[in-house]
């Protein structure tokens, strides 16, 4: 009979339907699995932080994702994960977005965005530059580094995508405005990684980067402010001379796990000074 | 279990309408035809639909003529061992992870496309479609090779019969039957190219702006797919920025959809 | 020039184009292999990724790559089994044979970040189970089911007729006929199905990266809500650090690694189905 096959069929329907209904009370019930997501300025911070927490707890699992701050914030928001990084503080946009919750933000260390150009074109005597400068470069009206001084090379005017936390800084010191358009682009890249890879890879690109992503291929110009030039070094981060420096933040819903609670103080403890100075950045106490 | 997949599919043309649609009525042409990409402020979608078309028409362009070289090579003058291997090799190509397409574009393909062009760098439409087009081409290659060889023998005999050279044979009588079989698979292919994401992601450029001049392929773009891969884990699920992704992906979806579906039966019903 | 003289040039002609095409396939495992052999060590592959892949081994994401295809490939086979007997067995109106038809071929060419990113919304989302392998084996299930449907079809539909004949003429119920004897019989395309299912599941990268995998900190995952990493995800973050030669390195070393699986799972497929068509031509 066919009723043979579809006593089978109802058997797997049966089975299907049970495996989710199994699969749902997991979800909730597991309490030793931490996420946390975002920023790629504030994730060599945390990844190293989980590593070594990881040893004291050895039962608890922490995965730690980038993706960018505006992806770690609304990750955050809509409670995918347990903790969101960012170098940048929540958009009024975001706030409007999740009306009526609150949020709480950790503030972890701090940061300088570099304006980062090709090596070779640091070596050829582009050693520091204006806001006004750097504005015309990323607006598209100029296009050549030789009318600055420079090599006769086109400029690769690499952008970054919008709510990263790096272009936010970065934006609101050129243009006055966190989420400018940039006309004068001709890249858009994600993550510092790859950012700082597109540098390199061209011999005349400029972009905006976390200092802590300098290195012998991708130079970081001073910025002309107020007379000075002033270079994004540690010294004038923790003094507050370089002009573009921003928070490094891991933001939570108001009510968190005993976990993320234990792993939040982790790392605003002592332990993790010492990692946040090592991947580059000013600790905060 | 048939039930649930189909269930599964309506289940997911659905979700897209729900999410999508609303955002295409409200702003209708303005959407398709926006010039600029700006979430928050802006949502038009012409870069990334020109960025899709124009990368997969490259693609199209730099991989038919191989293919169909090497489909009519292969099913006109290869013995069947040959045959079969020349497949295999196809298959082989075709399973190639898209991932690994995408770090051959970016250290290797891009690298090159700009020293031999001379250009800034090999973020460019062009580089994605070098890149699509080796990955279409299997597709291609093995579907009109199909059609090609499954021309009745009874009309080869009566052509060579007639005292035509094999070449004549595959001009008058072969080709002329493997069109449909052909046109599906280039159908297809496009529908495979269009929906490539993380290949045409790394290489591409990722600018939401359509090249000036127009025809300006080595410069940066988008594609939809390319797009979607980028942005949608910025606003999972909820809000303005989504609907618009959604309606982007409800654009992509329906025009794959559509090539699939025909290309199918342009090759299914020629089988007959 | 003669008729003759014409189509041996353009045979040489194509001849040369077909070897072309050919020689991409060995130009692409020549650069991935030749590359990723100087970061392939026994070492590499079984100790676990450090400094965000700068240092240390892929072991877990080879794991997480395997789980993948190995669930989903799992979840899809009673499913496409299911499909493909009901094609062939049960359904009888043409309209509906068309509309399947249609429908299988929709889904296999489905761009997957779409895919993927409607199947998180309803697995992840909907059904709860949220960022972790099972959304994502859920996911490459659905995305393979016209691959495994295809190869299982194949194999039911060049079954002999008199099995069936047989079959009926020993008073066999339909159910009782499909056990006994077509499912026996298919098993050479349900393995072939099953190795191009697990073959472009390990492929896929778009429809996992954001449903199913993390970057660093998973080992195994202790649940099925846990999100796993991938060979695939390893390889696009440490793509975009294409100028930091060692990162670069173990790019290569995994993609390696990558493409050796499905090299196989290919071979091992083509191989089944060569043997397949020998013994029906006997």
């Amino acid at each position: 009979m066919v009723h043979k096959f579809n006593s089978y069929k109802n058997a797997i329907y049966g089975a299907v339907l049970f495996f989710f209904l199994i699969t749902s009370i997991i979800a909730t019930a597991n309490e030793n699995n931490l996420r946390i997501a975002g920023s790629t300025t504030v994730l060599p911070i945390v990844s190293r932080a989980a590593e070594k927490f990881k040893i004291k707890h050895p039962n608890i699992s922490i995965s730690v994702n980038a993706g960018g701050s505006g992806v770690g914030f609304s990750s955050m928001a809509d409670r995918r994960i347990d903790i969101g990084m960012m170098s940048r503080k929540i958009s009024e946009n975001e706030r409007k977005k999740y009306k009526g919750q609150e949020f709480i933000i950790y503030t972890l260390g701090r940061d300088g965005v570099a304006c980062a150009i090709s090596s070779e074109i640091f070596s050829d005597g582009i050693t520091a530059l204006s806001k006004e400068q750097i504005r015309d470069i990323y607006s598209g009206k100029i296009k050549n580094w030789k009318t600055l001084g420079g090599p006769d090379k086109k400029i690769v005017v690499v952008d970054k995508e919008r709510h990263r936390g790096t272009r936010h800084a970065f934006m609101k010191y050129i243009f006055g405005n966190p989420t400018a358009r940039a006309r004068g682009a001709r890249l858009v890249s994600g993550s510092n990684n790859e950012e700082q890879s597109k540098i390199a890879q061209s011999n005349s690109a400029i972009g905006m980067l976390s200092q802590a992503w300098i290195n012998k291929n991708v130079a970081s110009v001073a910025l002309v402010h107020e007379g000075m030039q002033i270079k994004p070094s540690i010294q004038n981060i923790k003094s507050g001379a370089y002009p573009i420096s921003r928070d490094l933040d891991i933001v939570t819903q108001k009510n968190i796990s005993i976990v993320a609670r234990q792993f939040i103080e982790f790392l605003l403890g002592p332990e993790v000074r010492p990692l946040i100075e090592k991947s580059g950045y000013v600790p905060i106490r | 279990m048939a039930l649930l997949s189909m269930a599964l599919g309506i289940g997911i043309v659905a979700y897209l309408f729900w999410e999508g649609g609303p955002f295409i009525w409200n702003q209708g042409t303005q959407f398709l035809l926006g010039l600029d990409w700006f979430p928050g402020e802006d949502y038009g979608a012409a870069p990334m639909i020109f960025g899709s078309a124009a990368v997969t028409l490259m693609a199209l362009i730099f991989s038919t003529p191989l293919a169909l070289a090497s489909a009519i090579y292969t099913a006109e003058f290869l013995d069947p061992r040959r045959r079969l291997t020349v497949k295999a090799i196809m298959e082989i190509l075709a399973g190639v992870p898209g991932i690994v397409y995408g770090l051959l574009g970016v250290s290797l393909l891009s690298v090159w496309v700009r020293d031999v062009f001379n250009l800034l760098d090999g973020y460019t439409l062009f580089s994605a479609s070098i890149l699509l087009a080796i990955m279409i081409l299997p597709t291609i290659m093995t579907l009109s090779e199909d059609a090609i060889n499954s021309t009745p023998a009874e009309h080869r005999q009566a052509a060579s019969g007639l005292g035509l050279t094999k070449l004549e044979i595959l001009f008058s009588v072969a080709l002329p039957h493997a069109a449909p079989g052909i046109a599906g698979a280039i159908l297809l292919a496009i529908g495979r190219a269009m929906g490539e994401t993380i290949a045409v992601m790394l290489v591409i450029g990722g600018l939401d702006r359509i090249p000036e001049p127009w025809f300006d392929v080595f410069s940066s773009g988008q594609s939809i797919a390319s797009k979607l891969g980028r942005e949608a884990a910025e606003t999972l699920g909820s809000g303005e920025h989504w609907s618009a992704l959604m309606a982007l992906a409800l654009i992509l979806f329906f025009l794959v959809i559509f090539l699939t579906a025909f290309g199918n039966w342009l090759i299914k019903g020629f089988r007959k | 020039m003669t008729r003759v003289q014409k189509e041996k040039i353009f045979s040489g002609a194509l001849a040369f184009l077909t070897l072309c095409a050919c020689s991409i396939l060995a130009f692409i495992l020549f650069a991935v292999f030749s590359r990723g052999f100087a970061a392939l060590s026994w070492e590499f592959i079984s100790s676990e990724a450090r400094d965000f892949g700068a240092k240390g081994g892929i072991l877990y994401q080879i794991f997480g790559t395997l789980l993948l295809m190995f669930a989903s490939t799992t979840i899809c086979l009673p499913i496409a089994l299911g499909t493909a007997l009901y094609q062939t067995e049960y359904l009888k109106s043409s309209f509906w044979k068309k509309a399947f038809k249609i429908f299988m071929a929709s889904l296999n060419g489905m761009p997957t970040i779409v895919l993927g990113l409607a199947g998180y919304l309803f697995f992840g989302k909907f059904l709860g189970i949220g960022v972790s392998w099972l959304t994502g084996a859920l996911i490459l299930a659905a995305m393979i089911i016209p691959t495994a449907h295809a190869a299982i079809l194949e194999a039911i539909e060049t079954l002999p007729e008199h099995y069936q004949e047989t079959g009926i003429s020993l008073g066999l119920k339909p159910n009782q006929r499909i056990i006994a004897v077509v499912i026996p019989h298919s098993v050479y395309g349900i393995i072939t199905g099953t190795l191009l299912g697990l073959a472009r599941a390990g492929g896929e990268t778009a429809a996992i990266m954001f449903t199913a995998t993390a970057f660093s900190g998973v080992t195994l995952p202790k649940s099925i809500t846990e999100p796993v990493a991938t060979l695939q995800t390893h390889i696009l973050v440490l793509a975009q650090e294409a100028t930091n030669p060692i990162a670069l390195a173990n790019a290569w070393g995994s993609a390696s690694v990558l493409l050796g699986i499905v090299f196989f799972l290919i071979l091992g497929a083509k191989s089944i189905r060569n043997r397949l068509t020998w013994e029906l031509e006997r």
